[in-house]
């Protein structure tokens, strides 16, 4: 699938805003693009590992509670993660 | 009593325009004394991020310019500032004085959301009400329970709905790097500059059809009104929407500030100009 990265959030990725993704879901995509990206890790999950409440993450559109995040997907989906807000 | 600082800004001539103080100016200088006050006299901003996992975004914000500011009139400008908690803790206002040699007087009152910060390093976090351990570094007198509200909604629905629309103009941006502070998203100022610079379009390309409008650059600013809903961030694509508006024998500017996805817009800003008495709109 194609994760597409914004934001505050491009530093993390070396500033790529389009990367594929092979992954089940969009959970299995998100722990990829986090190994892929190290420095994304610490940002995107917290210690127990699970995506920070503070991110928005987006199916084909359609915004996903933390539990959606299994919802399998495939090659011709599209996943958009964004950050809500910073408090610099 | 709230406690007040006051100290003195020399001047550069970047502070300022032809006609008086740059309203984006007058937010970075504001923004920067209360920074000021709260490390004199609560926490410093950078302790309350790095050490208290706190962090505030504007939420709204007045500017009220008296007679204009010159560049030439004095070497300094004499700043005056204070803070205080109001809403139980959910809310930190300042009030900031830009005052001239002459006595003239900008006024800037802006209310911050405080954030409890995720502690990652995108400084990633979510509205939330100030702790105790931030609480207590603030005097009793500046403390308040009742919660600052926003004049610009209100202020919007009466321009809308009393107001005639002498124009309107759409100007797309990006946001880029020097627009932006320490966690990639917009600095708030950088709203004013979005919007005026919305507004000088609309002049320079309405003008000819509407004269009137070339108020808006021969005359100071005399009120804007800020009200923020959702940030903008690094390359985010967004537009101003400008209306020009006849309202109350003012000249008023609405200005929304909206993301490509369409929606609520994520900053409003309002402009208004007082008009000349003898002046005849075309």
């Amino acid at each position: 699938m194609m994760v597409r990265v914004s934001g505050a959030l491009l530093r993390f990725t070396d500033y790529r805003r389009v990367i594929s993704v092979a992954a089940p879901t969009v959970e299995a995509a998100l722990t990829r693009l986090a190994d892929e990206y190290q420095p994304l890790k610490p940002v995107l999950f917290d210690r127990e590992g699970r995506v920070r409440a503070t991110h928005r993450i987006f199916l084909n559109g359609e915004p996903l509670k933390p539990e959606q995040l299994t919802r399998p997907a495939g090659d011709a989906d599209s996943v958009d993660l964004l950050l809500a807000i910073s408090g610099g | 009593m709230p406690r007040w600082d006051a100290y003195q800004m020399p001047v550069d001539t970047g502070l300022f325009t032809p006609l008086g103080l740059q309203p984006t100016a007058v937010c970075r200088l504001g923004f920067n004394a209360a920074g000021r006050w709260l490390s004199e006299h609560a926490l410093s901003h950078r302790r309350l991020v790095t050490e208290y996992r706190t962090g505030f975004v504007l939420w709204s914000a007045q500017l009220i310019f008296d007679e204009p500011v010159s560049f030439f009139d004095s070497d300094c400008l004499e700043m005056k500032v204070t803070g205080r908690i109001r809403g139980g803790g959910t809310q930190f206002e300042c009030e900031v004085e830009v005052d001239s040699a002459r006595g003239t007087t900008t006024r800037m009152q802006a209310c911050c959301v405080p954030l409890r910060l995720d502690g990652d390093p995108a400084l990633s976090g979510a509205p939330a009400r100030l702790g105790p351990e931030v609480m207590e570094a603030f005097l009793p007198g500046e403390i308040e329970i009742r919660p600052y509200r926003s004049p610009t909604p209100g202020l919007r629905a009466a321009i809308v709905r009393d107001g005639t629309v002498l124009a309107r103009r759409r100007t797309p941006f990006v946001i880029h790097r020097h627009q932006c502070e320490v966690a990639d998203q917009w600095y708030w100022p950088e709203a004013v500059s979005l919007a005026s610079g919305g507004r000088e379009e609309l002049v320079r390309v309405e003008s000819g059809r509407v004269p009137g409008l070339r108020l808006a650059l021969s005359t100071p600013l005399r009120r804007l009104d800020l009200l923020f809903n959702r940030p903008f961030f690094l390359f985010d694509e967004g537009a101003v929407l400008s209306s020009a508006l006849k309202w109350q024998g003012r000249l008023v500017f609405v200005h929304e500030l909206v993301g490509i996805e369409g929606g609520e817009a994520r900053a409003l800003a309002i402009e208004q100009f007082t008009l000349p008495p003898e002046h005849a709109w075309n």
